[in-house]
């Protein structure tokens, strides 16, 4: 049980939500609850699920490689509901648990990821952690491998999805 | 940064700065503003507080529309604004509204979040008195 009772599926306005709610079905990610929680504050529950799925499931920068920053995000911001949820569409793409486990893990020294991969793992977990070392030659680096559209793309996806975890975890939201 | 609406309803720099320095010990907070000033404190960096206890209080002043409302901008702003802290800009406006480029905004504000009162606003004035003076000697 949340803190914050999930408004029924029945009771979402139709017109706003069935379209959403098919989304989220499809992408997993996030999965229906989240529509039924924030859509106690009207105008909300569309609002952020749009930025939850756009920044997510639609953008230039692989999307396997935004699931694992995601679900590394949540070793920082301690939310079980978001670490819990899986990507359909990842998974689709070939993405695998123990693929997870190693981003979540000791990547930098891991052959199976890029340098471009590391680089924008390391920025997920430095900015929650060491935001000082995301500096000007950290941005250098990132844009060897990433257009400056591309890294903007990945810094609004790991800010969005970070605050989101941070809020949801009090909610004590389980899946 | 500054939301022209706050200070068109009325919101101050010393509010600002007592609702973040002594917001919990201020008589000019009610005790509904008190918690939702404490919800964002915590959920930045004590989210563990943030239990049933503190939602069943929190549930005294506000709807579960509000408090959906509440936290999910404190949880919007806590992702942005450490985001934004690393791409080092700055704002575009200094306090008393004046639009300066990104060096000047930069030397006004610092490299921190400080009160505007302890030192944006004199900067800001002093930047604006200097390009007062070299518009005269023009």
């Amino acid at each position: 049980m949340t803190i914050i009772e999930p408004l029924p599926i029945g009771e979402l306005n139709k017109e706003k939500f069935q379209t959403r709610l098919k989304l989220a079905q499809e992408l997993m990610v996030p999965d229906t609850l989240f529509i039924q929680i924030m859509a106690h504050a009207p105008g909300y529950g569309e609002a952020l699920f749009d930025a939850m799925y756009q920044s997510h499931a639609i953008g230039n920068v692989d999307h396997s490689l935004k699931e694992i920053i995601r679900i590394r995000l949540t070793t920082i911001s301690k939310d079980t509901y978001f670490a819990n949820l899986r990507s359909k569409k990842a998974i689709d793409l070939g993405l695998t648990e123990s693929r997870i486990e190693a981003g979540c893990g000791d990547f930098e020294s891991d052959p199976q990821f890029s340098e471009a991969e590391k680089w924008a793992i390391k920025f997920s977990q430095l900015m929650y952690t060491e935001p000082k070392r995301v500096n000007s030659d950290f941005y250098d680096l990132g844009k060897t491998f990433y257009s400056e559209p591309e890294i903007m793309e990945l810094g609004a996806f790991i800010a969005f999805h970070y605050g989101m975890q941070m809020f949801i975890r009090t909610l004590k939201v389980v899946i | 940064m500054r939301s022209a609406s706050a200070k068109q309803q009325g919101l101050t720099e010393q509010m600002i700065d007592e609702g973040i320095e002594e917001y919990e010990t201020s008589e000019n907070f009610t005790e509904a503003e008190k918690i939702a000033l404490q919800y964002s404190d915590l959920m930045d960096t004590e989210p563990d507080k943030i239990d049933e206890t503190f939602y069943d209080k929190l549930k005294q002043y506000y709807s579960n529309e509000e408090i959906v409302e509440l936290g999910a901008f404190i949880g919007f702003n806590i992702g942005f604004h450490t985001w934004f802290g690393t791409l080092g800009f700055y704002p575009m406006f200094t306090p008393d509204g004046r639009l300066v480029d990104q060096e000047e905004s930069a030397r006004i504000y610092g490299d921190k979040p400080i009160s505007h009162t302890k030192g944006a606003i004199q900067r800001a004035m002093k930047g604006q008195k200097e390009e007062a003076t070299g518009r005269i000697r023009k």
